[in-house]
């Protein structure tokens, strides 16, 4: 319908049976609010599990030797070291640009054994990479010109039965097939507060673990940028640049955490098609009995020449007021929890005991809701979605009206 | 007769219910001519109110033909009859029928909307038509605040406000008063006078036959007689 005479009669007919208006647009306004409040905490857990993933060191790109996703082979070696560091710190909004080099071997003190992955890694760039290595318990984190240096964790120490200034007894397999033997200083102990991550921690230098293996070269460059916002657009263009090597997400990279996520996602996305769904189904139903009690009033007015398509857009404006009111209802509802949630957070740690690690990275307890304007355009696209699908049914049943019929029922 | 407005023939209408069929019409053959202010008439289901809303093209004849404005309704689609109805036809009912939440100006406004006519001019012409009519001072209320005659005379003001060729009126008296029923019938007459409008009532009212120029009685869905009169009211 065109014109503020029919958006009058639309809103005052809203106003015809106020209860039933107040609790449709209640009941939109619920729904929003359940989905806001559900989307705000998944944005959020998403938003802390990139983060928690990039700072735990593996950034938030990683440029790795073609095939390395295949094969996860230690062993393969980028085409052009320093060209792919430079692609990568010439990069636009890059924070940090951390080469790696992994091989695995055994730790030995006196008797006492334990297999690791020693992390080779340059001793300036990891910690700005990566938060775990900051918290140093005892000594000191590796420097430039470290040699024969190993910084370990503290549940590998603890296994080891070592202390700071020991020397271990490291054993590898060359590249070539040799066995190489090397002994290395314990500079640093590391204490992340997570047994599971300080069994693994054992980092030494990039030249130290090259000369170890003999192979020359940088296995992984990881890349983390200021606005992981950018990350996809900043990944192509970085993917431009390294001819020859791969460039990788961290869903790549760690595809069973790319899946536990994507679950998260599904069942938050179930959840709220769930609650979409009842509110739909609530909406349809108050909105049919509306239809149905202005049966006779559409009859007339389809007698007065009202064509189907203007009574269609008669009953969808309605719903499109009612969706915008549960909307801004919704909003009204799911700030304040929002805004505690996002501020406070939820603390998980009792759920979580007192490892947080999962897969190696190291995820805070305490998880805080994304609040921002994407919570506007979702509760109103939310609210009209579910007021217009709602509204779909008795608009269609109001055109199928056979108005003489309806009108005969009375005048008869 | 003056120029045919509406020709009906053969019409017949039947209703199912189930397996039931009940004829409400049973070929009924007629014109209504320019400028006539006619009543048909008959006892309960003798198929009044169904030729109305077949004249009216608010339904379509099981058999039959029905010309309406030089227009063969049985070849029309829902929406074109919509908007023959709109552009041509007025209509005005036993129980009023005025849209509860809307005031009488708005009441008549509405369907001068539906014809795209634009703001300032459609509230110009319901002002002009109520007031035409008498109910100037009546233009703020609601439907709920109006007496039964006031809310006939406002139906009548919309039927009429977008100026059609043909009016229809179902039992528009049913619910009044005798003063009430003769004061809106002199207001339908006065308006085909001056307008030129065609009035097509069904009526149990004698006041209405009363009025009428042309009475036609139906009994059984068939025409019983067609009796046009030299005076009336």
């Amino acid at each position: 319908m065109s014109g503020n005479l029919s958006m009058q009669y639309a809103l005052r007919s809203l106003g015809r049976s106020r209860r039933r208006t107040g609790m449709s647009v209640l009941g939109v306004g619920l729904g929003c609010a359940i989905a806001l409040f559900a989307t705000a905490f998944m944005r959020g857990g998403q938003t802390m599990r990139v983060q928690a993933i990039s700072q735990s060191g593996y950034g938030h790109l990683r440029i790795a030797p073609a095939g390395w996703e295949q094969s996860r082979r230690d062993e393969l070696r980028l085409q052009d070291s320093a060209a792919a560091l430079e692609a990568a710190r010439s990069l636009e909004g890059v924070a940090v640009v951390a080469p790696h080099v992994r091989v695995q071997g055994l730790l030995a003190f006196g008797t006492r054994v334990a297999g690791v992955q020693l992390l080779g890694v340059d001793p300036a760039a990891e910690p700005q990479l990566n938060r775990l290595v900051r918290t140093i318990d005892e000594g000191r984190y590796l420097q430039a010109g470290d040699e024969g240096a190993v910084v370990v964790g503290k549940a590998l120490v603890e296994r080891l039965d070592v202390e700071l200034g020991d020397d271990l007894l490291l054993t590898l397999t060359r590249a070539d097939g040799e066995m190489e033997y090397a002994m290395l200083r314990i500079v640093g102990i590391i204490s992340t507060g997570s047994r599971t991550i300080d069994e693994t921690i054992c980092h030494a230098t990039l030249a130290d673990v090259e000369q170890l293996t003999g192979l020359q070269g940088v296995a992984e460059v990881s890349v983390a940028f200021a606005d992981p916002q950018k990350v996809a657009a900043l990944s192509a263009e970085l993917a431009q640049r390294v001819q020859g090597d791969e460039v990788l997400t961290w869903r790549e990279v760690l595809p069973a955490m790319s899946g536990d996520e994507a679950a998260d996602r599904a069942f938050s996305n179930f959840f709220i098609i769930v609650v979409a769904a009842v509110v739909i189904l609530g909406v349809t139903s108050a909105q049919l009995t509306a239809m149905l009690e202005r049966r006779r009033e559409f009859a007339v007015l389809m007698a007065l020449g009202l064509g189907e398509r203007k009574l269609v857009g008669l009953v969808l404006f309605e719903a499109v007021f009612m969706g915008v009111l549960g909307a801004l209802l919704g909003l009204l509802l799911a700030l304040p929890l929002v805004w505690h949630t996002a501020t406070a957070g939820i603390d998980f740690s009792a759920a979580m005991g007192d490892d947080m690690t999962i897969m190696g990275v190291f995820f805070d307890p305490i998880i805080y809701a994304d609040m921002g304007l994407w919570m506007l355009p979702y509760a109103f696209g939310l609210g009209l979605c579910a007021t217009l699908l709602a509204a779909l049914y008795p608009a269609w049943s109001a055109t199928r009206l056979d108005p003489a019929a309806a009108l005969s029922q009375r005048d008869a | 007769m003056d120029e045919v407005l509406v020709a009906a023939q053969g019409v017949k209408k039947v209703f199912r219910t189930g397996d039931i069929a009940v004829e409400a019409l049973r070929g009924i053959d007629l014109e209504i001519g320019s400028g006539e202010f006619m009543a048909i008439v008959g006892p309960s289901g003798s198929g009044k109110t169904t030729l109305l809303n077949l004249i009216g093209a608010l339904d379509v004849p099981t058999d039959g033909r029905i010309v309406l404005f030089d227009r063969d309704l049985g070849a029309l689609s829902r929406s074109e009859r919509a908007e023959l109805r709109l552009r041509s036809l007025g209509f005005v009912f036993q129980a009023y029928n005025l849209v509860p939440v809307l005031t009488a100006r708005e009441n008549v406004e509405f369907v001068l909307e539906l014809q795209g006519m634009e703001s300032k001019k459609r509230r110009a012409r319901a002002e002009e038509t109520l007031a035409e009519l008498g109910l100037g001072e009546l233009a703020d209320r609601r439907p709920s605040q109006m007496s039964g005659g006031q809310q006939q005379r406002v139906a009548v003001a919309r039927a009429v406000a977008s100026r059609p060729g043909l009016v229809l009126a179902d039992e528009p008296t049913a619910n009044l008063d005798s003063d009430n029923a003769q004061a809106l019938l002199q207001m339908m007459r006065r308006l085909r006078d001056e307008m030129g409008m065609t009035f097509v009532f069904s009526t149990h009212d004698p006041l209405v036959v009363s009025y009428a120029s042309r009475v036609v009685t139906l009994r059984d869905g068939e025409v019983q007689s067609d009796e046009r009169k030299d005076t009336c009211g």
